[in-house]
C-alpha cells in the first residue's frame, strides 16, 4: 500500500510537470495571436534593456508613463555592467520569451537581429534624429530599424588643476605635445595616465579605434579591409598608433594588464593621475568622488597635423529597438515616441539619464563639464565615427589582446599589425 | 482421475505465470517510477541539447537567424586548419588540468588524513575546509581577483615581500598558477570528505595486525591504507579531471582568459566563439570535440585506477 502510494505520488509529479511545460507553451501561442485582446485590458510590454547606470531613473519614468496610460504595463528588466547582454538576449529568443523592447547597437548587429525588427521610419520622432543618430540603425534599403539612445563620445579626459600645478598652459593637441605634456607631469611627481588595459573594450575597441576613425574615409577603408584591397600593415595611421601606445604605456600607472573600468576612473577621479582615456559616461562616477573636479577633453592625436587630431570620436552607443513579431507592437511605438516627444520623457533624457541627446527637439541640459564638451566638438563637426559597429564579430576582444601583449612587453610593434590583420582575416 | 491431476497442475502453472508476469510488470513499473523522472530531466536537459548540438555543429547558424544553414563537415575543418586560439586554450586547459588535478587530489588527501585523526577540532575543521565547496564559482573568482589585484599588492607595500608584489593576474605564468590556486582552495575540501569517508572504511584490525608485525607509518600508508582506499581515488580522480577540463566561471571572473588570452580555457573559448562571436555552428562543434576529448581523458583514468583496486 504504502509502495503505490509512492508511485503514485511520482507519476503524479511526471503528470504535474508534463502538463505545467505543455501549458506554458500554449499560453505562448496565444501571445503570438496577432488578434488583439480587448482595448480595455492591460498589456504589459517587456522592456529588456542593458544600461545599468540609468536602471533606477528609467524605472521612475516608467512609473510616470504607466500613470499616464492606464492599459499599458511596463516590465523592465536590466541586463548588463560586467553580465553578457547579447548572450542574455539570445537565450531569451531561444526560450520563447522574446521583449518587445530591446537594445541593438547597429551596422553588423542590425544585420544580425535584422529579421526581428520593427520598421520604424514612420515614427513621428524619427524626421527629428540628428543625422549622425540615423546611420547605426539605417539599412541599405534606407529603413531606420531603431530609435538612438543618446550620444556619446570619448577622449583623454583631464585633470586641468594637475596639469596647471606642473606649469602645462596650454593643452595638449598634437602626440608630441602630449608627450611634452606627460613628461612634465611626470616630472611634477604626478602619473601622466591611468590606463585601463585590463578592459578589453577600453584598448581593443576605444583606442584603437582611432586608427580606423582618422582614415580619410573610414567607412570606404573597413569595405576595403573586407574585400582584401585594404590592409592593416603598412598603414600609415597605425603605423603611427604605436606612438600613441607607447605614450600612454610609457606615462601608465602600475599594472597597466590589471587595471579594470573601476580603478582606471577611481585613479583619476581621485588626483592620483591626471589623464584618463574614457568618455563622458564616466562623469557621475568622477564627480561622486570628486565633486571638485576641474575637467574637459584632449583627442587622441595619431601625429603632429593639429586640426586633423583635434577631433573627438562620437557615436551613438546603442539603440532602441522593437520586435516585430510582438502582439504589442503599436504600445511600444507609444512607448518610445513618449520617451522622447512628451515633456517628462524629454526631462528625464536630459535631465535624469544626463543624456546627450540624439534629437534635434530636444534641448541638453543638466549636462557636467565632460557632455557640455562632447556637445561643443558635436557642433562645431570636429567629430570623428565609432566605427567598431563596422568590425567582424569578435574582432574587438582579439585586438585587445594583441595590444594587452604589447603593453606586457611580449611581443614588438610588426608583430602587432600582423596578428590585427590576421584576426580580421579570420573573423571576417 | 490421471487427467483430472493434470488439468489441475496446468492450471496451477499457468496460475503460477500469470502471477509471474505480474510480478514482472509490477517490477518493470516501479522502476518506471523511481527512475522515470530522472531519467526524463536527463534526456530533455542532456540527451535532446546533446544531439541538437551535434546538428548545429554542421551548419553554419549565427545564434539568432531563424534559418541555420548546413555546410557539412566545413567547421570541423576549419578547427584542424586554422584555428590557433582554440589549440593554445586546449594547451592551457591541459597544463592547468594536470596541475589542478596533482596539486587539489594532494592536498584533499593530506586533510583527509590530518582530519581523520583523533583530533578534538576536526568536526570544525572538516567545516571549515569544506566552505569554499558551497560558494558558487562567480562569486568565488571575484572574491580572488580582488585579493590577488588589491589585497596582494597593498600586502607587497606593507611587507616588501617579493611574492606579493608579483603582477599576480597580470603575467601568464602567475595567473595560470592564481587559477590552480583558486581551483584547489575550491575543490580540495571535497575531495577530503570523499577520502575521510574512505578512510573510515579501513578496517582497523588490519592496521593494528601490522603494526604489531612492526610496520612504520609510511608503510602502513603506502602498503596498506592507499591500496585500500583506491576506489576513493578513482573517484576522486575522476571528479577533478572532468571538473578541470570544464572549468569556466572561476576562469571567467578572475581572468576572463586575459592577459592577452594566455590562460582562455577551452570552455571560454567554446563560449566566445558561440555567443559572442556569433558563430554558433563553429562553437558547438568545438565543443563535440571537446566532449570527445574528455570522454577519452576519464575512460582511460577510470580504466586504468579501477584496475589496481583491491579488496582486503
Amino acid at each position: 500500500m504504502k509502495r503505490f502510494f509512492l508511485m503514485a505520488i511520482t507519476l503524479l509529479l511526471v503528470v504535474g510537470i508534463i502538463v505545467g511545460c505543455s501549458s506554458k507553451s500554449s499560453t505562448d501561442d496565444k501571445k503570438d495571436d496577432p488578434k488583439k485582446d480587448d482595448k480595455e485590458e492591460t498589456v504589459t510590454l517587456n522592456f529588456f534593456q542593458f544600461k545599468v547606470e540609468i536602471a533606477e531613473q528609467l524605472q521612475k519614468m516608467i512609473d510616470e508613463f504607466e500613470t499616464e496610460h492606464p492599459n499599458i504595463k511596463v516590465k523592465l528588466e536590466t541586463v548588463g555592467g560586467g553580465a553578457d547582454y547579447g548572450a542574455a538576449l539570445k537565450a531569451k529568443f531561444a526560450s520563447g520569451e522574446k521583449p518587445d523592447i530591446f537594445n541593438n547597437g547597429g551596422f553588423k548587429e542590425l544585420e544580425l537581429w535584422k529579421e526581428h525588427l520593427a520598421d520604424l521610419s514612420g515614427e513621428p520622432w524619427a524626421e527629428h534624429v540628428l543625422p549622425i543618430g540615423k546611420v547605426p540603425m539605417t539599412d541599405t534599403d534606407g529603413k531606420l530599424y531603431g530609435m538612438p539612445v543618446n550620444l556619446e563620445g570619448y577622449g583623454f579626459i583631464y585633470n586641468k588643476d594637475l596639469f596647471e600645478k606642473a606649469g602645462i598652459t596650454e593643452p595638449p593637441g598634437t602626440i608630441s605635445e602630449l608627450k611634452a605634456a606627460a613628461a612634465k607631469l611626470k616630472d611634477a611627481g604626478i602619473t601622466p595616465f591611468s590606463a585601463g588595459y585590463g578592459e578589453w573594450w577600453v584598448i581593443g575597441q576605444h583606442l584603437l579605434n582611432i586608427g580606423f576613425a582618422q582614415q580619410d574615409d573610414p567607412v570606404a577603408y573597413i569595405a576595403g579591409l573586407y574585400d582584401g584591397s585594404q590592409k592593416i600593415v603598412g598603414n600609415e595611421k597605425f603605423a603611427q598608433f604605436k606612438e600613441v601606445l607607447d605614450t600612454e604605456i610609457g606615462f601608465a600607472n602600475d599594472n597597466p594588464i590589471t587595471t579594470d573600468y573601476n580603478t582606471q576612473v577611481t585613479l583619476f577621479a581621485s588626483g592620483q593621475t591626471a589623464m584618463v582615456q574614457q568618455g563622458n559616461w564616466t562623469e557621475n562616477m568622477i564627480t561622486e568622488i570628486n565633486p571638485d573636479i576641474n575637467m574637459g577633453f584632449l583627442p587622441i592625436a595619431l601625429n603632429d597635423d593639429k586640426a586633423a587630431s583635434d577631433r573627438l570620436p562620437v557615436g551613438v552607443p546603442n539603440n532602441w529597438v522593437i520586435n516585430k513579431n510582438s502582439k504589442n507592437i503599436e504600445e511600444a511605438k507609444l512607448f518610445l515616441d513618449w520617451m522622447v516627444s512628451s515633456e517628462t520623457g524629454k526631462r528625464y533624457i536630459t535631465e535624469e539619464f544626463a543624456f546627450i541627446p540624439a534629437f534635434d527637439n530636444i534641448e541638453p541640459t543638466g549636462l557636467g563639464d565632460l557632455g557640455q564638451s562632447i556637445l561643443e566638438y558635436s557642433k562645431a563637426d570636429k567629430t570623428i565615427p565609432w566605427t567598431w559597429f563596422r568590425w567582424p564579430d569578435g574582432a574587438n576582444k582579439e585586438f585587445a589582446a594583441v595590444i594587452q601583449e604589447y603593453a606586457a612587453g611580449k611581443i614588438d610593434y610588426d608583430t602587432v599589425l600582423q596578428r590585427f590583420q590576421e584576426s580580421w582575416d579570420n573573423l571576417k | 482421475m490421471n487427467t483430472q491431476l493434470e488439468t489441475k497442475s496446468q492450471t496451477n502453472k499457468a496460475i503460477k505465470s500469470v502471477s509471474k508476469r505480474n510480478k514482472t510488470i509490477k517490477n518493470i513499473l516501479t522502476y518506471a517510477a523511481f527512475v522515470g523522472p530522472a531519467l526524463l530531466f536527463f534526456i530533455v536537459i542532456q540527451i535532446i541539447p546533446f544531439f541538437m548540438g551535434v546538428y548545429y555543429s554542421f551548419t553554419s547558424w549565427n545564434g539568432v537567424s531563424s534559418t541555420a544553414e548546413w555546410v557539412g563537415l566545413a567547421n570541423y575543418i576549419k578547427i584542424f586548419k586554422n584555428d590557433p586560439g582554440f589549440v593554445n586554450s586546449f594547451l592551457f586547459t591541459t597544463k592547468f588540468m594536470f596541475a589542478a588535478v596533482i596539486i587539489s587530489n594532494f592536498i584533499g588527501f593530506g586533510l583527509a588524513l590530518l582530519l581523520n585523526a583523533a583530533l578534538k577540532s576536526r568536526n570544525l575543521l572538516r567545516t571549515v575546509f569544506f566552505i569554499p565547496n558551497v560558494i558558487g564559482g562567480l562569486l568565488l573568482g571575484f572574491i580572488w581577483q580582488f585579493i590577488f589585484v588589491k589585497g596582494f599588492a597593498s600586502i607587497g607595500k606593507m611587507t616588501d615581500l617579493a611574492f606579493f608584489k608579483l603582477p599576480w593576474l597580470g603575467d601568464e605564468n602567475t595567473a595560470f598558477w592564481g587559477i590552480v590556486i583558486v581551483f584547489a582552495w575550491q575543490i580540495s575540501g571535497y575531495m577530503m570528505v570523499i577520502y575521510i569517508a574512505a578512510l573510515q572504511g579501513v578496517d582497523q584490525n588490519l592496521l593494528e595486525a601490522a603494526k604489531i608485525d612492526g610496520a612504520s607509518n609510511w608503510t602502513l600508508l603506502t602498503k596498506i591504507i592507499i591500496p585500500l582506499i583506491l576506489p576513493a581515488f578513482t573517484i576522486c580522480i575522476f571528479l577533478t579531471i572532468s571538473m578541470a577540463f570544464k572549468i569556466f566561471d572561476i576562469n571567467i571572473s578572475l581572468t576572463n582568459g586575459g592577459p592577452f588570452n594566455s590562460t582562455q580555457s577551452v570552455a571560454i573559448n567554446i563560449y566566445q566563439e558561440a555567443f559572442q562571436y556569433n558563430r554558433y555552428g563553429l562553437g558547438t562543434a568545438k565543443s563535440i570535440l571537446f566532449f570527445i576529448v574528455v570522454a577519452i581523458f576519464t575512460t582511460v583514468q577510470v580504466l586504468a585506477t579501477k584496475k589496481r583496486e583491491v579488496e582486503a
